[in-house]
């Protein structure tokens, strides 16, 4: 142990003593600025058949995009920037609920009552507040919208607008992590490792750009008390896209398309 | 103009002012509230007792998405912190969490204070001293504790 101790350090010693940590970060920050250069934080709605354009010689890909097509007619792209799943599914299901205002009013509620709950976790009530404020903001404005399709432009509009957008992220990230903290002995078996819940959730749960995986898409579904089909599309052999409702059994409420590493919204036929 | 980023920084001012912490302090500079002076009393029984350490943050239009770059201007003598002054703190790096602030920052900072992570080193000698003669450490430490006077 100590002989390798003495080993790191001579190492840094070379290098000048280089602040390592501000040179990755550095890095980091440049290739999501080239991402968010290129995408818009949420897409309009485009065709399946759009999807083949990214395929041009995989008939592996060309083959599901078949079978996508055959059950649903739009896919909306979210920017590949680790939030994905949490824009796209906040995006989705927001916009889903626009059209029944009983549920939307249930979800307003349910949004209302949230802050609190987080604070009795332990969150701190000063930060908390902050996003919490601008996601009732958020939801306030688009149901105060005369018509649907101007609900629906709102939504969009906010989504696309940078400070907004990730605030609703952030909520939602904070909502999870409630969610698993709650529930930490059902959600600890499926945490690798020997990290506890809360490590889990204050390394890959509550920092933005952390990707997610089926652990937090089962955790924001509980929050948020709905359910969301994963239609996952991938170099696989078989023909067809796979499905998965989580939590499992549910009913779906919002549909995702994940291709390795990224989801996008899709909208049935 | 108000961006996101600098309402929340008006709000985290307001929450130092109004419930500071003890041992620590900081506001924005006079003309741009996206870079903050902070000074960090050396805690308690602790080498770094009865010194006082200047810093600097700098934040983005991403805070509190993405941690401000902190930094101190005071010399150190501390195995994670730079030599140009650069912080090695998870929460600062990947352990970020939007719901920190910079009361949260700075605390965390004078506990790094306290309790260093050798195994983590950005000033190896620090550390190895640290971990093997903790007596020049501390001797180290208070040469850098009585420089901050001056500073």
């Amino acid at each position: 142990m100590s002989e390798k101790f003495e080993l790191s350090g001579e190492q840094t010693h070379q290098e000048g003593q280089i602040n390592q940590d501000e040179l990755i970060l550095q890095q980091q920050r440049q290739i999501q600025q080239e991402i968010s250069e290129s995408t818009p934080l949420v897409g309009e709605l485009e065709s399946i058949s759009s999807l083949n354009a990214e395929y041009s010689s995989d008939e592996v890909y060309l083959q599901k995009i078949k079978d996508l097509a055959s059950k649903y007619k739009f896919v909306r792209r979210t920017r590949p920037d680790g939030n994905c799943f949490f824009r796209g599914f906040s995006y989705g299901y927001i916009e889903k609920l626009l059209s029944n205002k009983d549920e939307f009013k249930t979800f307003y509620t349910l949004a209302e009552n949230s802050k609190s709950s987080l604070v009795e976790l332990g969150f701190p009530q000063f930060t908390v507040e902050d996003f919490y404020d601008t996601f009732m903001e958020v939801l306030k404005r688009i149901s105060d919208m005369p018509t649907l399709e101007e609900s629906k432009r709102e939504l969009h509009q906010l989504f696309n607008e940078q400070g907004y957008s990730d605030y609703m992220v952030v909520y939602l990230r904070l909502l999870t992590s409630g969610q698993l903290q709650r529930e930490k002995d059902f959600y600890s078996c499926f945490i690798e490792g020997d990290r506890t819940v809360i490590d889990f959730c204050h390394q890959e749960v509550e920092p933005m750009y952390k990707e997610s995986d089926h652990i937090h898409i089962m955790a924001a579904c509980s929050a948020m008390n709905t359910g969301v089909r994963v239609v996952y599309m991938d170099r696989g052999n078989n023909k067809q896209v796979t499905e998965h409702d989580l939590p499992e059994g549910s009913t779906p409420y919002v549909h995702l398309l994940y291709r390795p590493g990224h989801y996008d919204i899709l909208y049935p036929n | 103009m108000s961006t996101p980023a600098r309402r929340r920084l008006m709000r985290d001012f307001k929450r130092l002012q109004e419930d500071p912490p003890t041992g620590v302090s900081g506001a924005p500079t006079d003309n741009n509230i996206m870079i903050w002076n902070a000074v960090i009393f050396g805690p308690h029984d602790t080498p770094f007792e009865d010194g006082t350490f200047k810093l600097t943050i700098e934040f983005t239009e991403e805070y509190p998405n993405k941690p401000p770059t902190v930094r101190f201007v005071s010399h150190m003598f501390h195995p994670n912190v730079y030599a140009d002054g650069g912080i090695c703190l998870d929460i600062l790096q990947n352990r970020w969490s939007p719901t920190y602030d910079v009361s949260a920052i700075l605390t965390s900072i004078q506990s790094l204070l306290s309790d260093p992570n050798p195994n983590s080193p950005a000033n190896s000698m620090a550390a190895q001293l640290y971990k093997e003669n903790r007596r020049e450490y501390e001797k180290r430490v208070k040469a850098c504790v009585e420089q901050s006077f001056i500073d």
